[in-house]
């Protein structure tokens, strides 16, 4: 394969990529939202210590266990911010008076 | 901020310090390193930082941010330009403010004005009220001092600068004066620098001999919160363990200042050096280091001066100097006012 194909290979997976961590970002939401509810801190020590534990187990490389680490140490950052954004947007709605309607079943 | 965690840090401890981060409203940047796990903790949240340092496990915290907003660079990046009637200080004109430390006699100050304003000075400095180490020393005229400057710089088209020393006088300066000189002093008088952040006239604030330069800014910020933004800093000179001159004029501290903030930099060579031999060099050397406006001591007989005539220029030596400050300027883009024939109204 030419530069020009690994290339084109680079962004196709990138695409997958962004779509993976989007989803994955949804799924953190969703848990902030949870833990809001049940009034759970968002950090969870032992969660990211069995995330990362999950991750690097079943890493069959070439990347090697620290460089998983450290890559899913940033995406865990990020999974941790936007808990805390949705958290701290849906209790401004809250203190504003415009407490979301829970759903009925 | 940064927290470098030591190398012998146990995961515990790391969730620990990354709990009270968060618990704080921060984001975590968390890199696991060979040695040392390094945690950025980002957000606009004011903490005392030693807080974290205090953590079990943490070796180092670094501040990143400056703890002053307002005065910082990143507020206004392209600088600020302080205009009073058609003097712009913080332009590409060095403005020069020179007279006499102090206001002795109408008559005195009135010769002063004339002189300096002749050879191209822009705004005539003096004391009415004297901050003296000694309570005996002369004190100053008050504000008969005030009145004297004010009819002087009004007839030589000058503006006025004089030092204010407590909130009670402001009302007075505000009436006389152009511009509200902080002295060192009272750099750290933060009740004073409050009063003075509530007028809409520009303050000079003069660098403390024993502050630092985040000290300063910190001392700017309390005037600017205060809805001030027109702050003008004086590096005068600070304690150092050289006894030689009065104080040692931190000539890197413009450049610095410059750096950090978006305010602008007058020099005092005058009072850094207290002697007259010595503050021609020092003032073309804050000319070229990028200094924005120059505070200088003539007096027309400093023999008999009551205060500070030792380090007052006579006239013919602030004509000289002023000359060659223009070709200083010149060299580093700026400009020094031509000297004028008559400019008594």
């Amino acid at each position: 394969m030419k530069i020009e194909d690994w290339r084109d290979e680079i962004d196709r997976l990138d695409e997958q990529l962004v779509q993976l961590l989007n989803a994955r970002s949804q799924c953190a939401i969703e848990l902030g939202r949870i833990k809001r509810e049940l009034g759970l801190a968002i950090y969870s020590p032992d969660r990211e210590r069995e995330v990362i534990a999950h991750v690097t187990g079943i890493n069959p490389g070439p990347l090697d266990r620290t460089a998983v680490r450290r890559l899913f140490e940033r995406i865990i950052d990020e999974s941790r911010r936007i808990e805390r954004v949705t958290v701290e947007k849906e209790s401004k709605g809250d203190n504003n008076g415009k407490r979301k309607k829970k759903a009925k079943t | 901020m940064v927290i470098v965690m030591d190398e012998t840090a146990t995961e515990e401890q790391i969730s620990g310090v990354i709990d009270k981060l968060v618990r704080l409203g921060f984001d975590i940047h968390r890199s696991t390193g060979v040695r040392h796990t390094v945690l950025g903790a980002v957000g606009d949240r004011e903490i005392d930082w030693r807080d974290i340092e205090l953590l079990e496990g943490v070796k180092e915290v670094l501040r990143i941010t400056a703890p002053y907003k307002l005065a910082s660079r990143g507020f206004r990046p392209e600088g600020t330009q302080i205009t009073i009637k058609d003097v712009t200080i913080g332009g590409r004109e060095v403005v020069v403010m020179a007279g006499p430390c102090t206001v002795e006699s109408r008559d005195q100050v009135m010769n002063i004005a004339e002189i300096v304003a002749r050879n191209g000075a822009k705004v005539l400095r003096g004391g009415a009220f004297k901050p003296r180490t000694s309570p005996y020393s002369f004190q100053g005229l008050g504000e008969e001092g005030l009145k004297y400057l004010r009819q002087a710089a009004d007839r030589n088209d000058l503006l006025v600068v004089s030092e204010v020393m407590e909130p009670s006088q402001i009302p007075l300066f505000i009436r006389y004066v152009d511009i509200l000189q902080i002295g060192a002093r009272n750099m750290q008088n933060f009740n004073l620098l409050r009063e003075v952040g509530r007028i809409n006239k520009p303050v000079l604030l003069k660098r403390g001999p024993a502050a630092t330069i985040e000290e300063t800014l910190l001392a700017a910020e309390y005037i600017m919160s205060g809805g001030n933004h027109e702050v003008i800093i004086c590096e005068r000179g600070i304690r150092t363990f050289e006894p030689y001159l009065r104080n040692t004029f931190d000539i890197a501290a413009i450049p610095v200042f410059k750096k950090l903030s978006h305010l602008p930099v007058v020099a005092d060579p005058s009072h850094a050096t207290g002697r007259r031999d010595k503050v021609p060099p020092v003032a073309q050397a804050a000319v070229a280091a990028g200094a924005d406006a120059l505070l200088i001591e003539v007096h027309h007989d400093p023999e008999n001066a009551l205060c500070d005539g030792a380090q007052s220029l006579l006239p013919d030596q602030f004509e000289q100097l002023m000359h060659r400050m223009r070709l200083i300027a010149m060299a580093v883009d700026r400009e020094v006012a031509p000297g004028v024939e008559a400019v008594v109204k």
